[in-house]
């Protein structure tokens, strides 16, 4: 085998591992969002009023018309004389917006000045929502690979944060004298209970899915309704758990040894790099449970295929509720953490870290390593959006967008494999790339 | 002959799929007014061949001639204007229509301007045409609610309600009674004397000589001959389809009985529509003996070896497996106790296709020793397991790293083969262990199994290939409608008796043995 | 005597087969929900009569007031017609989960064109271009580009979810918009005879429409609330006697007998797709112009309505009338929690009465959820494949 046979039959291997694939789809997805989304703040600055266009679209561009002719005039004129060049545009168009500068804020503002001051407020933030987005994905990944879509994350975590909460309102404040003694006590048992909280709340409609066939998209999406109206009752109410001395529909705060340390971060930047190696351990472990253990194995064969899995032995109702479960526990570990990181104790009004973890984990290719590195880019888009906010017009709800359009983008690979197919000889037809697996195959009856 | 006497001829046709050559320049001249049988092994080329004079396919190369006139069909509804029907072996039927409303798809006869469909318009035309051929049909049923055979029959209403001239039958014995067989051919008459013209896949000999005036050979994807049906032997036949001469006799040496592996006693199974599929069946298998299950498809074989090895609850009745009483424990706890099970669908149950062979090297084995232990799988020992099958039972491509997927379906059927064979089993249960085989591999699976078998241990063997159960059998039984006619030495009966069985009826002077049989080995 | 016994026996032969209906065939769990609601429905119109004073005779006072009817109505619009569009999509073997999205757009385009163009017919119209355009890219993704049917309707949904918040601050500088024209009532629209008739005294009984208690409000209700009813009843029709309704049942059954029957099965899909946009986008506009503003905090005023509307529809089989019929009993759950709470009647906490239809769907799925989908529903189709 010569060369360059060997290194075509390599890079052919490479791109038939799905793996590969999934990253190239969801690289391509996500700069088609960025693209599309680009055109969505275009066309929403000609939908405002501004006193001068932010961005303005000239045919032919100010490269050509300025900028060529100032860097080699005589050139141009040699070439076109007599006035042929176009020195002013043809045809220009001014935006209120200038989608360039928007990302510029979104991408690169979520990282401040990262290389003078890695500790920086605005990187803080971006670290924060990583590490909650690293559980509510890995959480919605762990469902996806058993077939189960667990649109509920976001009533998961609300129910994980409330209860961690709640409940350390009690214990810690007669533990706050015992300094790093309280901490090694409090925090396990915080995450515990927002893991046990969140696990039984998933638990429900995995079990409803499992035992009487209702659809857990559906049942989900409704407990996420029920979380945040039970949250909002227990916590407006002063007989309840409302902090009485604020306005708004918080608990009390929770004393300092309770919560995350800050280590080298500033306390006020509400962010802990120990949550979030904590959280780096969690993606390993899950990524660990599902390749090496006969649990992950089961979860799997139920997610590609549930008749084969029956036949391999296993039981396909435990296995709903049971990943159903570890996927709410996992989720009320990212509410705990939120509590116990960010907030120092539950408010209502949780963001989205729900939602935002399916598109990690869709993102991710359903793959809890791959879910750090989506939980990031994620991250920073939702800190960059804080600098949009603050540094632009433009309304920070464009994130939203983006979140919906990467799912879409994602969603149909077959879309990239066509494009794909027309470059090389690359990709084959294939499934979607959610969790349903096992279609086609090579019969030759 | 004059052109206008064929009513069909294919030129020449190739087929490519990615990887495979399905039909290669192929010829098939087919005479109007005839039967004409398109016969050979599974996976020969038939149905694609087919597929693509209905214009489901469209040719690499060659021509589609029709009425003497050459055809470029895009698409079904090409194929439909030229008068070509085509009875899929898999009905095209939906189930939750009346028999009237799925003859009529695609082509209602409308009323009020279009806006409304005209159901009585509808139901006189069927009702007209399923007398003028002789059938019995009821346009108002639910298809869901009519046999196969009649749903069979609607099937062919509709290709004649679109004006079929050349009606395409794939397989369609396959899922019919012997007697709802005969039943067909009958109607296969009846159309050919009203001029219409049959062409028929089949890869049963007997049914080709039969039912056919000519008979086309396929293998490999090329046309091996075409002969007239009356001056044809099996044997030349059986020859032109495998490429040389077939033993269908396998050597077997009797029995070496033990004790009883599987006791099944009085079951009862409920299908997924909850309908009795099986009803109080009772039987037992022994150490070192191939007890055989023999039947047409869909006579509840398929839910009794599921209540066998722990994929359906039984109604009622037990099954006892190694002395213990297993009727409700998971199915996990059969595998664990040494019971291989080869499944019917391969592709649903037996290999996860996504996975590749050394994960699914493990499927079934997953939770403890050798491949798992201490709550991790033992992914080293998995991958040796799954390259030692690949090498034994010559998986294709030789790669444990394949996923499933990519393997042919043969190359499937000898991974899983291999799965359960080495799981050094108590009990074989073994559906259709060789469908889609090559036939050097279905050897050497018969093989194995019998080796197994001389080993000491039980088989159980469903097979609706009547020459490999009774073949490899010890004991054979035969089922109908999910009742166990009765249990015979498959050396001693005949095709004929057999068929009358399977069909549910008993021989002249037949003496139901199955009790006495049953009895006599439970003692 | 013969009359009354054949009246009597009529009605035996009615309890007899509405009990058939109620209990036969199913599970004892069922059987015991659907004896408790019956048995609470007695008490309460029993108390209602009885004992007016009583905490359940004013809720039966709730129940019949005819603001509970109107609000009833009004309530059903958003969800009866995106479970129509949900019924065409899913029986044509599209599962659109993504209704909720297409509310959404369809509510913000809506004021948003009746803004520009002051009228709220052609805010209706506006807002159901938006969802059907939406919808049109639902049905690409998925038909032409094989998307997992779930995750796409997810995608729609967040897409919305994220677009109608953004659009509305662009514009308004607000996640709300500004308030607009909303429908006028039926006596209110001055169409010539029609409006004057059910505001005018009838004559024998001499009682106008609008004033007849309880039905009265059938009367009162605005235009989409008979849109609705007419939408009902041309979608059963179009589902059970047009040729079209049977192919949607085909594709969603069994794709292959419609393609080889000559019939495009993607062509099919896309219609029923965009005729699901189209519906939603009338549900969502109707929802919108009802209030005369779009509300875009949090789950956005549609707060889930689309979901509901997808248990309604499993609930209702499938059939537009049965999906009509559950649509009311959830959105009179609904009205009947916010007559409560104008009311103030009972010292409920608000917070937990809204749940109760997020609970009651989830009840209802766990207990009725086996409904038989489609078999090819949520499967792409691709003619000439899987031979």
């Amino acid at each position: 085998m010569s060369f360059s046979e060997r290194a075509h039959d390599l890079l052919g291997r490479l791109v038939r591992a799905s793996a590969f694939e999934r990253f190239l789809i969801s690289t391509s997805a996500l700069l088609l969002s960025v693209f599309i989304g680009a055109l969505i703040i275009l066309g929403a600055g000609r939908m405002t009023d501004c006193a001068s266009a932010a961005y303005t679209i000239a045919v032919p561009g100010k490269f050509v018309t300025t900028t060529l002719p100032g860097l080699v005039p005589g050139v141009v004129k040699s070439v076109l004389p007599g006035g042929l060049w176009p020195s002013q545009a043809v045809f220009a168009m001014g935006f209120c917006y200038d989608p360039f500068a928007v990302y510029d804020l979104l991408f690169l503002g979520a990282l401040g000045d990262v290389l003078n001051n890695p500790l920086n407020s605005q990187f803080a933030t971006t670290i924060a929502e990583t590490t909650i987005l690293m559980f509510t994905g890995v959480a919605v990944a762990v469902a996806f690979r058993a077939d189960i879509f667990n649109i509920g994350v976001q009533g998961q975590l609300v129910v994980g944060a409330l209860t961690t909460g709640v409940v350390l309102t009690y214990v810690a404040p007669p533990l706050a004298g015992l300094g790093v003694l309280a901490t090694i006590v409090l925090l396990p048992l915080g995450l515990l209970l927002g893991g046990v909280a969140g696990g039984a709340y998933a638990a429900v409609p995995g079990a409803l899915k499992a035992y009487a066939d209702a659809n857990e998209v559906i049942t989900t999406i409704m407990l996420n309704f029920v979380a945040t109206s039970i949250a909002l009752f227990l916590v407006s109410r002063e007989k309840y758990f409302k902090d009485p001395e604020s306005f708004a529909n918080q608990t009390v705060n929770l004393p300092d040894v309770a919560l995350f340390p800050s280590w080298l971060f500033r306390a006020r930047d509400d962010v802990s790099l120990l949550a979030f190696a904590f959280a780096v351990v969690v993606l390993v472990g899950i990524w660990y449970l599902l390749q090496h253990t006969p649990f992950g194995y089961d979860l799997r064969t139920s997610g590609l295929q549930p008749d084969a899995a029956e036949y391999g032995g296993v039981d396909a109702d435990r296995t709903i509720v049971s990943s159903m479960t570890l996927s709410g526990a996992l989720a009320g570990i990212g509410g705990a953490v939120y509590v116990l990181m960010v907030l120092g104790n539950f408010q209502t009004g949780v963001p989205d870290y729900g939602f935002d973890g399916i598109t990690v984990s869709i993102l991710a290719g359903n793959n809890p390593l791959g879910v750090g590195l989506a939980a990031f880019l994620f991250g920073v888009l939702k800190s960059g959006s804080i600098v949009v906010q603050v540094g632009s017009d433009v309304p920070p709800t464009l994130v939203g967008v983006l979140r919906g359009l990467i799912i879409l983008f994602v969603a149909m690979p077959e879309f990239f494999r066509m494009i794909g197919q027309k470059f090389g000889s690359f990709g084959r037809p294939g499934e979607p790339v959610a969790t349903d697996g096992g279609s086609g195959g090579g019969s030759d009856e | 002959m004059t052109q206008t006497d064929t009513a069909v001829r294919l030129e020449d046709i190739t087929k490519r799929f990615p990887g495979v050559v399905a039909n290669d320049n192929v010829d098939l001249p087919v005479e109007r007014g005839s039967v004409h049988a398109l016969l050979g092994e599974n996976g020969a080329g038939k149905t694609t061949l087919m597929n693509v004079l209905y214009g489901l396919y469209q040719p690499d190369s060659g021509r589609i001639v029709v009425d003497g006139e050459e055809r470029d069909f895009a698409s079904p509804r090409d194929a439909i204007d030229a008068g070509i029907g085509m009875i899929h072996q898999h009905f095209m039927l939906v189930d939750t229509m009346t028999v009237a409303e799925n003859i009529a798809l695609g082509n209602e006869p409308r009323k009020w301007g279009g806006l409304a469909v005209d159901r009585e318009a509808a139901r006189r035309d069927v009702v007209e045409l399923s007398e003028r051929y002789g059938f019995d049909v009821d346009p108002d049923k639910t298809i869901a609610d009519v046999s196969v055979g009649v749903q069979q029959r609607v099937e062919i209403l509709k290709a004649l309600y679109r004006g079929a001239d050349v009606l395409i039958l794939d397989e369609p014995t396959a899922v019919l009674t012997p007697q709802e067989v005969e039943d067909l051919f009958d109607v296969l008459d009846e159309l050919t004397d009203q001029g219409k013209t049959v062409i028929f896949i089949t890869h049963k000999l007997g049914e080709a000589m039969h039912a056919a005036d000519d008979v086309t050979v396929l293998r490999d994807g090329k046309n091996v001959g075409t002969v007239d049906a009356d001056e044809t032997t099996r044997e030349e036949l059986a020859e032109l389809m495998v490429g040389r001469e077939v033993v269908l006799d396998v050597e077997s040496t009797p029995p070496d009985v033990g004790d009883t592996v599987l006791d099944v006693d009085a079951l009862s199974v409920l299908d997924d529509r909850e309908v009795p599929a099986v009803t109080d069946v009772s039987f037992v298998v022994r150490e070192g003996e191939v007890f055989g299950v023999a039947g047409v498809d869909g006579n509840g074989q398929a839910e009794l070896v599921e209540a066998v090895t722990g994929l359906r609850d039984p109604e009622a009745g037990s099954v006892e497996f190694d002395g213990r009483d297993v009727t409700d424990a998971p199915r996990r706890d059969r595998i664990d106790s040494g019971m291989a099970y080869i499944p019917e669908d391969r592709q649903e149950r037996g290999l996860v296709m996504d996975f590749d062979l050394v994960e699914n090297g493990i499927l079934g084995s997953q939770h403890g020793a050798p491949f798992a232990s201490g709550g991790t799988i033992d992914w080293d020992a998995s991958r040796t397991h799954a390259e030692d099958i690949v090498e034994e039972y010559d998986v294709r491509p030789p790669d444990a790293d394949t996923e499933a997927v990519a393997l042919s379906g043969g190359n499937q059927q000898k991974f899983i083969v291999g799965r359960e064979f080495e799981r050094d089993p108590r009990l074989v249960v073994a559906t259709h262990p060789t469908r889609g085989v090559d036939i050097g591999s279905q050897e050497f699976i018969h093989d194995r199994l019998l080796e197994l078998r001389d080993e000491g241990r039980g088989v159980l063997l469903v097979s609706s290939k009547l020459d490999e159960v009774q073949g490899l059998s010890d004991r054979l039984a035969v089922m109908h409608d999910g009742d166990v006619m009765a249990v015979v030495d498959p050396d001693e009966i005949d095709e004929e008796e057999l068929g009358l069985l399977m069909a549910g009826e008993y021989p002249e002077g037949y003496e139901p043995r199955s009790e006495r049989d049953a009895e006599g080995v439970a003692q | 005597m013969s009359d009354d016994r054949r009246v009597v026996g009529t009605a035996r032969s009615a309890v007899f087969s509405t009990y058939d209906r109620l209990f036969v065939g199913r599970g004892r769990l069922q059987q015991a929900v659907i004896g408790i609601v019956l048995l609470a429905a007695v008490g309460l119109v029993a108390a209602g009569l009885l004992a007016p004073q009583s905490d359940a005779g004013r809720l039966f006072a709730v129940l019949t007031a005819d603001s509970t009817l109107a609000a009833t109505l009004r309530l059903s619009v958003p969800i009866a017609f995106a479970a129509l569009g949900g019924i065409f999509a899913e029986k044509s073997g599209v599962i659109n989960i993504g209704l909720e999205g297409l509310l959404i757009i369809s509510a913000f385009v809506g004021i948003w064109a009746t803004d520009v163009t002051g009228s709220v017919w052609y805010g209706l119209i506006g807002g159901v271009l938006a969802s059907t355009l939406l919808a049109g890219l639902f049905a690409i993704v998925c038909i032409e580009f094989r998307a997992d049917q779930i995750i796409a309707g997810l995608a729609v949904w967040l897409i919305a979810l994220g677009l109608a918040p953004f659009l509305s601050s662009v514009i308004y500088g607000s996640k709300n918009s500004t308030s607009v024209d909303t429908f006028p009532t039926l006596p209110d629209m001055g169409i010539p005879v029609l409006s004057d008739a059910v505001t005018a005294p009838m004559p024998v009984v001499g009682v106008a429409p609008v004033d007849i208690p309880f039905f009265g409000a059938l009367f009162d209700a605005s235009p989409p609330v008979y849109l609705m009813l007419l939408a009902v009843a041309l979608s059963w029709y179009t589902l059970h006697r047009t040729a079209f309704g049977r192919w949607v049942e085909a594709s969603g059954e069994n794709p292959k007998a419609l393609d080889t029957a000559g019939v495009n099965v993607h062509r099919v899909r896309y219609a029923a797709v965009l005729l699901s946009g189209v519906l939603a986008g009338v549900g969502g506009a109707a929802l919108a112009l009802g209030v005369g503003q779009f509300t875009g905090n949090g789950p956005t005023m549609v707060n889930g309505k689309g979901f509901i509307a997808i248990v309604a529809y499993l609930f209702g089989n499938y059939n537009p009338v049965g999906a009509l019929a559950s649509t009311m009993l959830f959105a009179g759950l609904d009205a009947t929690q916010l007559t409560l709470q104008a009311r103030d009647v009972f010292q409920v906490p608000t917070e937990l009465v809204r749940t109760i239809p997020y609970v009651t769907v989830i009840v209802v799925l766990a207990l009725f959820g086996r409904t038989r989908i489609p078999s090819a529903g949520g499967e792409h189709y691709e003619s000439g494949e899987d031979e």
